[in-house]
């Protein structure tokens, strides 16, 4: 398979307008303008292009159900907030190949007809921030952004928001308090964004890496988008692997891939004589996957249907050295620390929960502590208000069922069994 | 508005609103920390779970938050439901995890709503083994005491004190669970409203640091309904004493008025009656006496004289006072008015006028409706609530218009804000008047602004106007109602008035009476003066004038709960019952009377005003009606008002509107280079400057000046200038001020007071080398 969003990526040396235009850039804004908004929604609907940013959302469903009838001025978002454990696939994006993005925000604006777009750039990436503040410098110069774009009356402004830095800036909500110069702390699910967005306007969120596959659905179209893919999946994915294995990295495959055949062939497999314990699929806010579950094609209704979610397409391997319980810890850890602030649950709750781990973890643990992690974990994830919790106690209710004898037998022995095994083999 | 089934019982709603309002209006009990009835629904903590059975049998129950899910025809709620019930658990839970657990010495303790929700709800063990989260607390000024580990990061103090009270500086800080609520330094709290911090907060992170020096449980305090005593609105409180000592003061619901806040004056003013200089035993000249010798010795005074006395009531004695004290003087003859400056006595009595030939004064309430506001003068200082309300409707978009002489908060939100010198400002409302009645073109540029605020004012659909009395002369007062008579019967008209008992007081006066009894004095027909709480020797403007009629005054008696420069100068002083020992009536600015009933009894013999001039009147063997008598004499159909009742309007007969607003030459007429402009704060009022917490907050003392002006005359902020007055010199730095108007120099009432200067009078200004 031929890559078509890494294409023509170089994080070191990374295109500029003139060699990004020489290898066939920016053709997609004729291709663009020579239709209505309205064929460009149905062609990106048709391609069954499903949101990368880890909901899996239909992109082109979204655009349609905002409204062509939508009150002015109207928002596009791009997300570059990429704060998920495991994910560095926007990275690639954003270092590689500014200008891919500038013309994936083009055309994307144009269907929607929004007039601002925001691209929303995590607080680490501030040099790929910088990239694309001077790519997307040339792109105004070259009239391929502003007022009257290449002759065709259409005004997009595009700006480059570099985050505070906080994982919760990439939910989408609380990504409009951000940029509004506000706390990032998610708002109430109505009125939804697309109604009342940034300022007060229909917004629409989309992950960089779902709408850089836009230009390629317009110049190609809906039937070539659907044969990218194998196993029933549409298009390419960038997928991360990284963890216990031998080549971690990022790879661009047809979306449908196995994870068997992402860990084993691509990534270089595990370490000689090491077995696979479980993969985190999705990022660090899934449901951890077990050795069964290798053959499950890495697309979002195939994950979805063995109990996890296709998330980011991350992929994090654990083989028989790493001990569940401190990979566990290690991520509530994380989501503790990136709780907003602003629910109850999510921030008493997921400390507390660490609490418990770090505790077991230590050998410290008592025998009612699993029942407690879980009925502390039943109420805080469906009760806080946003999905960061929800996301938050999945990786520890999975690992809870799936590594159970371990947690057991953290307790009943009161201390780590991989300590052990360590020492032994050091 | 259909019906909802919450706990088996068919509850109407509003359409709109959502279950938890509902339950809580119908008397029925959701827990909730996060939810406030002024700030709405916030969906924080998510201790409002109730679980609802939609009226598809196909869908399953679902937990919802109360706080956030609409009433809807049809559905069930479960309060009880065991998985809402799950829910509150693990909140309560949660939040003890972190939660000091200090309950026997935090101040909040038998009010705290954490404290009621943890024991409602349970569970009553906690099973939380790690380390809990502490925090640094920081100084928040006299006013606020600050104790973060209590916090239960509801939200609610920055959504009032940042989005509600427009305050910027406390704010919510860090995130996870260290959300910081807090100043980003150490520092005074900036807001007129940070007090209601204090009850805003569920728990005893903002505690009432006056109340902390002589703290008591809440379950020892002696509480009663009462009506703020420190301006014009009449917002209702509860004062709470112990052992004979007043301890606080906290907000009462008023459905009209001032509902769920105060200001902090009205919650630290207070402290005036605990001053250590407060009068509490008679005096006759100078020596301690009892309370009976003292009525001797006065009676005796007025026997010799005759009918050569006067009697000076006050604007913040209650209506009781000052009725009893003007029946006392009709007894024989003696001139009676409650204001010892003229020009207030004039601007106050023609805003009542005013008033009462209008549809009245709008509540707070309907003042947050406005769409639209001109404002003349500085609210915040003269009628605190008022501007929270105005913030309120500036939130909901309403335009405001700001004509003000001096710094004022309220510029900051408005549309225009123009500063115009004082003696310009008839010229300006008059200005407005004419345009709103016949418009024509703008020639300037402020007349172009003026202009703008008519259009704004023309167009929208609720307009408000109001004035600050104080700053204001009766002509000026009478312009700014013909311009409300000239947009139509929907626009309302409000005066700040000068006091809390201003309109009662007003009511009782008479144009020109302040101005006689001067004169009479002067000319030796007044020989003996009876003061009611009143300072005509403080007074801004006259109080050289005063102070040297009085030594012209055979006797002085004074009768106050303070210690005024006309106090500590009377020859008989008798001390009277400050407003939370005694019970009486304001008339608010709406004209309202409101009752306020005694909290508690001083160790001390502490009579009310009507009571002392009930028993100087049998030393005199004169026959005063009895109080409800005299009130009934001169009020019509008058009816004590029920203390804890919302009031009722004061039946007063129409006095007719025969009002000159005409501009008068001499106090109107460009007066010299400089003139004076009163800037004031929001907790300056006679009886809250012996507040010392409150004090503590003065600002700097200094000559305001436009930056123009600073320029003009050479002078960089902070040098020195010389001030020169009617009544002496007083030498200021100088601080440039955007906000003050040109050739004006805006000065706090006591520099004015040493000037001998009021609001608009010319002053020298000179560079001092
Ligand atoms: C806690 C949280 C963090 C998120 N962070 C990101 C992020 O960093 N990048 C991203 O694209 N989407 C993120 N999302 C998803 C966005 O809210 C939003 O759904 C997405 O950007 C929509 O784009 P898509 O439909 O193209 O996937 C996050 C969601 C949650 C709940
Ligand atoms: S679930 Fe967590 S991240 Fe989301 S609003 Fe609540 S505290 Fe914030
Ligand atoms: S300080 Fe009080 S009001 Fe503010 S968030 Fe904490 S508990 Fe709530
Ligand atoms: S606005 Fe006036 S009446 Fe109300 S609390 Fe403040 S000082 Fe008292
Ligand atoms: S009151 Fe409903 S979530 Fe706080």
């Amino acid at each position: 398979m031929e890559a078509v969003l890494t294409h023509h990526l170089d994080i070191n040396a990374p295109l500029n307008l003139q060699a990004y235009r020489a290898a066939g850039g920016y053709r997609s804004l004729n291709a663009a303008f020579d239709r209505k908004p309205e064929e460009i929604i149905e062609t990106v609907e048709a391609a069954n292009l499903r949101g990368r940013g880890g909901a899996g959302f239909s992109c082109g469903l979204k655009w349609r159900l905002r409204g062509a009838d939508a009150p002015r001025p109207r928002y596009l978002i791009c997300n570059i907030d990429e704060s998920e454990p495991g994910t560095f696939k926007d990275r690639h994006l954003l270092y590689g190949g500014p200008h891919q993005i500038i013309e994936a925000v083009i055309v994307s604006a144009y269907a929607l007809q929004a007039e601002q777009a925001v691209i929303f750039v995590r607080g680490e990436y501030a040099k790929g921030g910088n990239g694309l503040r001077r790519a997307l410098e040339e792109a105004e110069i070259a009239g391929l952004v502003g007022t009257n774009i290449g002759g065709n009356g259409f005004d997009l402004q595009i700006e480059v928001h570099v985050s505070g830095g906080r994982y919760i800036c990439g939910e989408e909500t609380a990504m409009l308090n951000a940029i509004e110069g506000r706390r990032p702390n998610p708002r109430p699910k109505i009125p939804r964004p697309s109604v009342k967005g940034l300022w007060g306007y229909p917004t629409t969120t989309n992950n960089v890496e779902t709408l850089v596959n836009v230009p390629h659905i317009l110049l190609n179209g809906a039937a070539w988008f659907h044969d990218l893919g194998v196993n029933g999946g549409c298009g390419t994915k960038l997928f991360c692997v990284s963890g216990m294995v031998q080549h971690p990295g990022l790879f661009e495959l047809p979306c449908g891939t196995s994870a068997r055949e992402l860990i084993f062939e691509h990534a270089g497999g595990l370490a000689e004589g090491r077995t696979l314990l479980g993969f985190l699929p999705g990022g660090a806010s899934t449901a951890f996957l077990l050795p069964e579950h290798l053959d499950v094609p890495m697309d979002f209704d195939p994950v979805a249907k063995a109990g996890s979610r296709l998330g980011t397409g991350s992929i994090i391997v654990l083989d028989d050295t790493t001990c569940p319980v401190q990979v566990t810890l290690n991520l509530m850890r994380f989501f503790a620390r990136e709780s907003c602030g602003f629910c109850t649950p999510c921030r008493d709750g997921l400390p507390y929960l660490a609490q418990i781990l770090t505790a077991i973890a230590a050998g410290e643990g008592q025998a009612e502590d699993l029942a407690l992690l879980e009925e502390l974990s039943d109420i805080i994830g469906p009760q806080s208000f946003c999905a960061f919790a929800p996301g938050a106690v999945t990786p520890l209710i999975s690992s809870l069922q799936g590594f159970r004898k371990h947690y057991e037998s953290h307790i009943a022995t009161g201390r780590c069994p991989f300590d052990a095994a360590d020492r032994n083999g050091a | 508005m259909g019906t909802i089934r919450i706990e088996n019982h068919e509850i109407p709603f509003r359409e709109g609103d959502n279950i938890l309002k509902t339950a809580l209006a119908a008397g029925m009990e959701i827990p909730y920390f996060c939810y406030h009835t002024a700030l709405g629904s916030l969906g924080a903590c998510r201790l409002c779970a109730v679980e609802i059975t939609p009226k598809d049998p196909g869908k399953a129950p679902q937990v919802v938050m109360a706080c956030l899910e609409p009433a809807r025809g049809g559905i069930e709620v479960s309060i009880s439901s065991a998985a809402a019930q799950q829910v509150r658990q693990k909140v309560i839970e949660f939040l003890m995890t972190n939660h000091p657990h200090d309950c026997p010495v935090c101040d909040e303790g038998g009010e705290c709503h954490l404290q009621e929700m943890t024991v409602a709800c349970g569970p009553p063990y906690r099973r939380y083994r790690g380390r809990k989260r502490t925090f640094t607390n920081q100084y928040l000024g006299p006013l606020v005491h600050h104790e973060m580990n209590r916090c239960i990061t509801c939200y609610r103090c920055t959504r009032f004190y940042q989005d509600y009270a427009l305050g910027d500086d406390l704010g919510a800080m860090r995130l996870r669970n260290e959300v910081y609520f807090g100043r980003f330094q150490d520092g005074p709290l900036a807001s007129p409203f940070a007090g209601n911090l204090v009850e805003i907060c569920p728990t005893g992170v903002f505690t009432d640091a006056v109340f902390r020096q002589h703290f008591a449980r809440v379950w020892d305090l002696k509480t009663a309904p009462s009506i703020c005593p420190h301006c014009s609105i009449g917002c209702n409180t509860l004062p709470g004493a112990r052992d004979g000592m007043l301890r606080r003061v906290r907000n009462r619901f008023h459905p009209d008025l001032n509902r769920w806040f105060i200001c902090d004056r009205g919650r630290y003013g207070h402290q005036y009656s605990e001053h250590p200089a407060r009068p509490l035993t008679s005096r006759v000249d100078g020596a301690k006496v009892s309370y009976r010798q003292a009525l001797a010795a006065a009676a005796e005074q007025i026997k010799a004289v005759g009918d050569k006395t006067g009697g000076l009531g006050s604007v913040r004695e209650d209506l009781e006072g000052n009725t009893l004290l003007r029946a006392l003087l009709n007894g024989f003859n003696g001139i009676f008015t409650a204001f010892s400056d003229p020009r207030l006595e004039a601007a106050t009595i023609t805003a009542v006028t005013a008033l009462q030939n209008t549809t009245g004064a709008p509540s707070l309430a309907e003042m947050e409706q406005a769409d639209a506001a001109l404002i003349v003068g500085d609210l915040t200082a003269h009628a605190p609530m008022i501007d929270l309300a105005l913030r309120q409707a500036y939130r909901s978009g309403a335009r405001l218009a700001v004509l003000h002489s001096g710094p004022t908060p309220l510029a900051r939100f408005a549309a225009t804000a123009l500063a115009i010198p004082p003696h310009e400002m008839s010229v300006c409302l008059s200005h407005l008047s004419e345009r709103a009645a016949a418009p024509s073109a703008a020639n300037s540029n402020q007349k172009e602004m003026l202009a703008n605020i008519v259009v704004s004012l023309t167009a929208s659909h609720r307009p408000l106007l109001i004035g600050v009395t104080e700053t204001l002369s009766a002509s000026q007062i009478a312009v700014l109602a013909q311009l409300a008579a000239a947009l139509g019967p929907g626009a309302r008209l409000a005066y700040a008035l000068p006091g809390a008992n201003a309109y009662g007081a007003a009511l009782l006066s008479q144009t020109g009476r302040a101005t006689a009894m001067l004169e009479a004095i002067e000319t030796g027909h007044i020989q003996n003066l009876i003061v009611a709480g009143n300072d005509p020797l403080g007074d801004t403007r006259l109080g050289a004038r005063w102070r040297a009629a009085r030594q012209r005054l055979d006797s002085l008696i004074v009768l106050d709960c303070v210690a005024t420069a006309t106090a500590e100068a009377a020859d008989i002083l008798i001390p009277v019952a400050a407003w939370a020992e005694r019970s009486g009536t304001f008339v608010n600015y709406e004209g309202r009377a409101q009752g306020f009933t005694h909290t508690f009894r001083r160790p001390e013999f502490l009579p009310s005003t009507a009571e002392v001039i009930a028993d100087l009147a049998r030393h005199l063997e004169l026959v005063l009606p009895d109080i409800a008598a005299a009130l009934g004499d001169t009020f019509p159909g008058y009816q004590a008002p029920v203390p804890g009742a919302p009031g009722s309007p004061l039946p007063a007969p129409a006095i007719p509107m025969h009002i000159d607003t005409t501009i008068h030459q001499g106090c109107e007429s460009h007066p010299g280079r400089w003139q004076a402009a009163l800037s004031t704060w929001y907790g300056d009022d006679p009886l809250a400057s012996f507040a010392p917490a409150l004090t503590e907050l003065v600002p700097a003392v200094a000559a305001l000046i436009s930056p123009a002006a600073a320029l003009n005359e050479g002078i960089k902020a902070g040098e020195r200038v010389r001030l020169q007055g009617p009544a002496g010199t007083v030498v200021l730095p100088v601080q440039p001020d955007n906000d003050v108007a040109a050739g004006t120099i805006a000065l706090t009432r006591a520099v004015l007071a040493q000037l001998g200067a009021g609001h608009g009078d010319p002053l020298e200004l000179e560079k001092v080398s």
